[in-house]
């Protein structure tokens, strides 16, 4: 009777261990799943280029005021000359954002 | 999917790929240890190394997965089977694909445990402690993350964690309580009748 009362009390301890071992690699899964999602989160965060107090970003600030200063040249060109076609301001402009090397045509503007 | 989520997705498998084979070198040397306590039977530790192993495997796979379909980088399939094939930071990501080889080699050995027999799967078994610090020096070498402020902290964690586990399991003595019968019959067995 007692031996019966020992091995159910060892079998209840068993399914108590399996049930937290289930818990446990449950809450892990999920946990990985979350981990991926914050993990990458952080990475886009921190990322160079993304912070604002990254170095990269002040490379990125100066190229894009190289673009705005493209543009006003070619909106004076465009204002100077009437006669000039406008598709050659187009192109320059939709170039800016592609190609900021096209600072040339500023130089040789001036 | 758009390539930046691939590519975002890439670094944090990477990184929970990281936490969770740690924690895995971490079962698997405190399970010889033999630990029980109330509420925690002895099995319970290694019947969790093992589903965090193959837990590892799929986040790994994940990592792998969308590193090759990302079409930014261009990897291929090849890098993630023959190592150093890789185009681009050759020698790291080369460290990545063995690393994930030999994981691959030690949980398939000890899902035939039965079939190669002990003395095997415990041979391969010790390449863990080779595939661990090659995964970790995989993504110091490799990740975009890598002088990071948060990879840092983690990897420090990771890295203190399985030393510590190393140390302490080094510093207890044997919890077989005939390791010193068994020696004793070893010698004597070795022993020639003349001595």
């Amino acid at each position: 009777m007692e031996s019966t009362q020992v091995a159910e009390a060892r079998i209840r301890a068993r399914d108590n261990a399996l049930s937290l071992l289930n818990n446990i690699t449950a809450y892990t899964a999920f946990a990985a799943v979350a981990g991926v999602g914050i993990f990458g989160t952080v990475s886009a965060l921190t990322i160079p280029g993304v912070s604002a107090s990254s170095s990269s970003g002040a490379t990125a600030s100066v190229a894009t005021s190289g673009a705005t200063v493209i543009a006003a040249t070619s909106n004076s060109s465009d204002s100077s000359s009437s006669s000039s076609p406008s598709s050659g301001l187009s192109a320059s402009s939709g170039s800016v954002s592609s190609s900021s090397s096209s600072a040339v045509a500023v130089s040789g503007g001036s | 999917m758009s390539d930046i989520v691939l590519w975002y997705t890439t670094r944090g498998a990477g990184a929970v790929s990281m936490i969770l084979l740690s924690a895995v070198v971490i079962l698997g040397v405190l399970s010889t240890l033999r630990f029980q306590g109330s509420g925690w039977p002895r099995f319970l530790t290694p019947a969790l190394h093992r589903n965090l192993a193959l837990m590892t495997l799929v986040f790994l796979g994940l990592h792998i997965v969308t590193a090759v379909v990302d079409p930014f980088t261009h990897l291929g399939w090849l890098t993630a089977v023959v190592p150093f094939s890789s185009y681009y930071r050759t020698f790291w990501l080369g460290l990545g694909t063995i690393s994930f080889e030999l994981l691959a080699a030690i949980v398939a050995t000890s899902l035939l445990r039965g079939v190669i027999g002990q003395a095997a799967w415990r041979a391969i078994h010790w390449l863990a402690y080779a595939s661990w610090p090659v995964a970790v020096i995989h993504g110091f070498g490799t990740g975009t993350d890598a002088l990071s402020g948060w990879f840092i902290v983690l990897s420090i964690v990771c890295v203190g964690s399985v030393v510590i586990a190393i140390a302490y399991r080094m510093v207890q003595p044997s919890p077989d309580l005939l390791t010193s019968a068994r020696s004793e019959f070893r010698s004597a067995v070795s022993r020639k009748p003349d001595q």
